[in-house]
């Protein structure tokens, strides 16, 4: 029957992908149970300048003020509210590194990049560009906006100079 | 629908081609693929995850056997498949106002947008055609 041969061959297809898919990847799959894409799918061998940080160690930082905060959220959203003494980065703005060029980052410094929050991804693909451009101290404050709000933290809505 | 031969070679090799070229963007980046998926906020996590390193390699073997003419029928009705499932998401990520890139291309990708539904439909077309076309015309190169 011709349907059934039809259905034969898609499934043939389909476990010959799952089984090449899977191979390939199996220090990928590996890492995946290890933990290691929890906050986002992203080589921290390959941007190993990149750390994820939680609530607490983003308070540490900004309260010892040893990192410089940066809000990858766009411009009305920073100008509604952002951590205190943040500075407004858009990602959308800044896609590619020489956007950048304009922007004085410190190249030893450590930097707090974060957006509204777990479920934005603006502050993971802006860390990419600063780990591209040079900065080797990147932290991504996963929880971000909502988390640092909720704790009743700093903040400020005014725009800060820059 | 449309049964010359040479414009079904050209269906062909159109929608082969870009499920080829397509496929193996995302093969040499699964992680940037998952991300993708993941930012479409459909699926959990792990799904995304598994999803993205086995799609794009039904997408390259689908592109293949359409080219070569193995599994025509199947490769074609996967792709179809496919290419309406983009359509119900980039849809539904429209209607939902999620802005983000579509992950069709891999790095390459761009925003999710109309000008994306049109180019999907004209794929769609050209696969459904190739599909029932050859139950009219045996097409062989």
């Amino acid at each position: 029957m011709a349907l059934k041969k039809l259905l034969k061959q898609v499934v043939l297809i389909l476990f010959l992908s799952l089984i090449i898919g899977l191979g390939i990847n199996f220090s990928l799959i590996k890492k995946y149970f290890q933990g290691d894409f929890q906050f986002g799918f992203i080589s921290l061998e390959k941007y190993d300048s990149i750390a994820f940080i939680t609530l607490g160690e983003a308070e540490g930082l900004f309260s010892e003020e040893e990192a410089l905060f940066i809000d990858s959220r766009l411009k009305e959203a920073f100008q509604t509210g952002h951590i205190l003494g943040a500075v407004n980065i858009p990602f959308e703005e800044y896609k590619e590194e020489e956007a950048l060029d304009l922007i004085f980052l410190p190249p030893e410094g450590t930097v707090v990049v974060y957006c509204d929050g777990s479920e934005c991804n603006s502050s993971l693909e802006l860390a990419k560009v600063l780990h591209q451009k040079g900065l080797r101290n990147i932290k991504i404050f996963f929880g971000g906006w909502i988390e640092w709000t909720r704790e009743g933290l700093p903040v400020s809505s005014e725009n800060d100079p820059q | 629908m449309i049964r010359n031969k040479y414009i079904l070679i050209t269906f062909r090799l159109v929608v082969g081609g870009v499920f080829i070229w397509a496929g193996l963007l995302k093969i040499f980046d699964p992680l940037g693929f998952a991300q993708n998926i993941a930012n479409y906020r459909i699926f959990p996590e792990g799904i995304s995850f598994f999803l993205a390193l086995v799609l794009p390699w039904i997408e390259v073997i689908c592109g293949v056997f359409l080219i070569l003419g193995i599994f025509r029928s199947a490769s074609t009705l996967l792709l179809s498949g496919f290419l309406a499932v983009f359509l119900v998401l980039i849809t539904v990520t429209i209607i939902r106002g999620i802005d983000i890139d579509c992950g069709c291309f891999g790095s390459l990708s761009r925003k999710v947008d109309y000008k994306l539904i049109l180019e999907d439909s004209i794929l769609l077309f050209f696969s459904l055609n190739i599909y029932f076309s050859r139950k009219a015309v045996r097409v062989k190169f």
